[in-house]
């Protein structure tokens, strides 16, 4: 390998001014736009692309900006490919219009030319009639929803655990991926709406959320995430060498590298799993300096849920991908540092829930690969002590929440839900979604609580 | 900070109108259906197809447009051989009484032609009854098929001057007249529009032309069983040619009347160079006929934001503010000169800059075929920049002011 690539360093450019007219260029500007109903979020890229045609710049950048607070993000993030672009008709004639560039372009050129296309509400109800809302988790759920709610007039507060705001998009996604000053500049356009984000400001103990509700605020809006970790079961642990994702790359993205460095550089890293987290540890530990990275996957290839394009990059980066086998035990050594991990290899049976073939143990095929660190990237799942901070409202099995997707609504009717810990593992421009939606059941609860129909509302 | 919208409508003949976007006359604005629609899209106004009396009736040939294609960016141009409206004039009144009664804030320009004095007279009439609020007098249709009307009649400003006179005499109604750009000077019409009482001129109708000939049949197009013409060219391409007109109209201080801007407009950044070339309304088809009436949402949102960037609290300000920047190239001040800078940081290695400098420019580019680089001399830059029209990465190549006393190498003579 050559040179190591750098951990914070977008490793993708993006478009310039030209590469995006000259793409918007090949858009047929469809009637109905098929790729507007692709977005989960309303982006509704048939229009920005349309208006970024016709030279409105700005407008394309008010279009995305006001039907998506984080739409930046999403146009990194987003997995195009099977949202809008899936649907774009150009792919009819050529290759679909790369409609998640053109987004990107587009907030990255508002930033450069500084414009501002959403404002705060000029006139703010003033005093004790103010309705206050507080959110829980300034991810991209609660960005999205504290928007809304700001645009509508409705101060907002939001209740953030880390130091720093972006939830999953600051401490889940390398910066390599998503660069800090796109993540940082998409957080202060909320923040220019009015919305006051509290950091280092975990909520805890138990009903801290419906204190929340006593403390004056009339609706409170939870999103906190997936920040507990899913581990493996394979025996006894080693002390030493063994990681969750979660927390590997939030060490990561808190700067605290040194140490990180310090023990997988220069050493035989494996990162267990097949989804998008699993390639951004691969992709990590390998820009850490680690010897050897291994993407140790039960199933094939084609069953990773991760994107296409990630699974390439991880590839293409050097990652050795070590499909069909699954971990039995880790080994270590007297010290309790990790030295290697038995793996059998598998078979592909029949599908299982999921659709997908499900992975057999093919006996006597174990075999021992060394190793001196393990990632495991297998899943993510709400803090063990989440459940505590909201004992009126229902959860699933596993503690998500449940609330109705269309609303974000609860068993509480003054607590709503969305993000992760109602859908689990999801995408952004979902959780984008959720806080949209949220916003409007908030803003409809708010106005039913001070009018008629307060009891209605109470008996429900 | 809340910024206060900035005004986008604008005074025209003494009306007024709640933006400066209009539909032309032409296909776009064939029935009230249709220009009901573009109202919801929020158009400011229309120059309603053009009425013709009951006497001769209108066929139109078939198929009536082509475009022009240029490489894969569609319909920079457009050609037709439309005539003026085949639907009878009652239906047309009627629609025009419903357009007006129903939105009233929304400006009608009845656009109308007579095949003689009397029509002039009886069509300007029944548009007044029925509502119009201006008369757009249509003096300049390249390819009428009845004889002695269209642009034959702009032609001759004796009969211009005639026919608006006429018009003038049984109507208090504004009186647009619309020109042709199919002449050396348009001030000539221009003026006998005024001297006959015309109240603003509107320019430019399509430019003859034939955009494309058929390389099998050798029939220009369209291709109407056989038979080209020689007919009216519109769209992109013609944009320069309208503003041309626009601004020497408005600085033609015998005229002055307030213009209408029509020539190749698709994006707001049109629309304000037609305004800044003089323009006070901007009319608009075949960027209609490429993308449909959609496209006014990013010229009232794109102007609102231009304007709001600057400061500009009305368009009106706008009007006519490149009139006093347009100059004879004899004033010039050639002591200045410049050259071609490059930025070779960003250079790609496709070498187009050199191809063009050495077969159109002045010699001023060397190759290094290994680094895939241009070198230049600065000394012999022309300072034509061809070099920046064909580079493919965005501000490489600019121009730059080079210092007094700088001194260009002469071209080599050979032999």
């Amino acid at each position: 390998m050559s040179e190591l690539k750098s951990l914070d360093a977008p490793d993708d450019a993006g478009f310039d001014m030209p590469a995006a007219v000259a793409e918007a260029g090949r858009c047929l500007l469809c009637h109905e736009p098929p790729c507007s109903k692709g977005c989960p979020a309303d982006t509704d890229p048939g229009t920005f692309i349309r208006k970024l045609r016709l030279r409105n710049i700005t407008g394309a950048i008010r279009t995305i900006k006001t039907n998506n607070i984080l739409g930046g993000v999403c146009g990194v993030l987003c997995p195009a490919a099977r949202l809008c672009e899936k649907e774009c008709s150009a792919s009819g004639i050529d290759t679909p219009i790369r409609i998640a560039r053109i987004q990107r372009f587009l907030v990255e050129h508002a930033a450069r030319i500084g414009f501002k296309p959403l404002e705060a509400p000029a006139s703010r109800e003033k005093g004790a009639d103010k309705a206050r809302v507080a959110v829980v988790g300034a991810g991209p759920a609660g960005l999205s929803c504290a928007a809304e709610l700001a645009k509508a007039g409705v101060a907002v507060t939001v209740f953030e655990a880390r130091p720093e705001p972006g939830g999953a998009m600051r401490y889940g996604v390398p910066a390599f991926r998503l660069s800090r000053e796109l993540l940082r500049s998409e957080v202060s356009d909320v923040k220019a709406l009015g919305v006051e984000i509290k950091c280092s400001s975990p909520i805890s103990g138990r009903g801290a959320a419906e204190k929340l509700l006593k403390q004056g605020y009339r609706a409170v809006f939870l999103c906190p995430g997936l920040w507990g970790e899913t581990r493996l079961e394979a025996g006894p642990r080693p002390a030493k060498g063994l990681y969750a994702s979660v927390d590997f790359l939030a060490t990561l993205a808190e700067d605290r590298r040194t140490e990180l460095r310090r023990k997988i550089k220069g050493r035989a890293c494996g990162v267990i799993g097949g989804g998008s987290v699993a390639i951004d540890c691969c992709r990590s530990a390998l820009r850490l300096g680690a010897s050897d990275v291994y993407l140790i996957y039960r199933r094939s290839y084609a069953q990773m849920p991760a994107e296409e394009d990630e699974k390439v990059s991880a590839l293409r980066e050097g990652t050795h991908l070590l499909a069909l086998n699954q971990p039995v035990e880790y080994l270590g050594d007297a010290s309790g540092n990790l030295k290697g991990i038995r793996l059998c290899r598998t078979t592909l049976g029949t599908p299982d829930t999921s659709g997908r073939r499900r992975p057999q143990a093919i006996a006597g095929s174990e075999w021992t690969l060394d190793l001196q660190v393990v990632i495991e990237a297998i899943g993510n799942k709400p803090v063990d002590d989440a459940r505590g901070w909201y004992p009126t409202v229902a959860v699933r099995e596993g503690g998500l929440i449940k609330a109705l997707s269309a609303d974000g609504r609860t068993s509480n009717p003054a607590m709503f839900a969305g993000g992760d810990i109602v859908r689990g593992p999801g995408l952004v421009v979902q959780a984008v979604q959720d806080g949209k939606a949220a916003a409007a059941a908030i803003l409809d609860h708010l106005s039913r609580k001070r009018g008629p129909c307060a009891k209605e509302r109470v008996a429900r | 900070m809340n910024k206060k919208k900035p005004d986008l409508s604008i005074s025209f003949c003494g009306k007024r109108f709640i933006n400066p976007f209009l539909l032309s006359s032409s296909p776009v604005s064939n029935s009230a259906e249709m220009v009901e629609r573009s109202y919801e899209a929020g158009w400011g106004g229309v120059a309603y197809k053009t009425l013709v009396s009951d006497r001769i009736p209108i066929t139109h040939p078939s198929p009536r447009m082509h475009p022009y294609h240029c490489g894969e960016k569609k319909l920079v141009g457009l050609q037709n051989v439309e005539q003026t409206t085949d639907r009878g004039l009652k239906p047309n009144l009627r629609d025009i009484s419903y357009l007006k009664k129903r939105w009233p804030d929304r400006i009608i320009l009845a656009s109308i032609m007579g095949f003689s004095n009397d029509e002039w007279a009886e069509l300007a009439k029944a548009c007044d009854a029925a509502g119009a609020d201006m008369l757009e007098l249509n003096f300049s249709c390249p390819h009428m098929a009845v004889e002695g009307s269209g642009c034959k009649v702009g032609q001759e400003h004796e009969l211009v001057e005639k026919f608006t006179a006429t018009v003038r005499k049984v109507t208090r109604l504004p009186l647009v007249a619309k020109m042709t750009p199919n002449l050396a000077d348009m001030s000539v019409p221009a003026l006998a529009a005024k001297a006959g009482g015309a109240d603003a001129i509107c320019a430019i109708n399509t430019v003859k032309g034939i955009s494309e000939i058929g390389l099998d049949d050798w029939v220009p197009k369209p291709n109407v069983f056989g038979k080209g013409a020689i007919s009216g060219y519109s769209g992109p391409a013609i944009k320069p040619i309208g503003l041309r007109f626009i601004a020497e109209l408005a600085m033609d201080k015998r005229l002055g009347l307030p213009l209408s801007g029509v020539g190749g407009i698709e994006t707001w950044g049109d629309c304000l160079e037609y305004i800044l070339a003089g323009a006070s309304t901007v009319q608009v088809t075949t960027g209609v006929i490429h993308y449909g009436y959609r496209i006014v949402e990013d010229m009232i949102e794109g102007l609102s934001d231009y304007m709001a960037g600057r400061g500009i609290a009305s368009v009106e300000e706008l009007v006519g503010k490149a009139v006093g920047r347009v100059h004879d190239t004899g004033r010039f001040d050639v002591k200045r000169q410049g050259s071609a800078r490059f930025d070779l940081e960003r250079c790609v290695g496709c070498g187009q800059c050199y191809i063009v400098c050495r077969d159109a420019g002045g010699f001023a580019l060397e190759w290094d075929a290994a680094k895939r680089r241009p070198r230049q001399e600065q000394d012999k830059c022309l300072s034509c920049m061809v070099c920046s029209f064909v580079c493919p990465v965005d501000g490489l190549i600019s121009f730059e002011e080079m210092p007094s006393g700088w001194k260009r190498r002469p071209t080599v003579t050979l032999g």
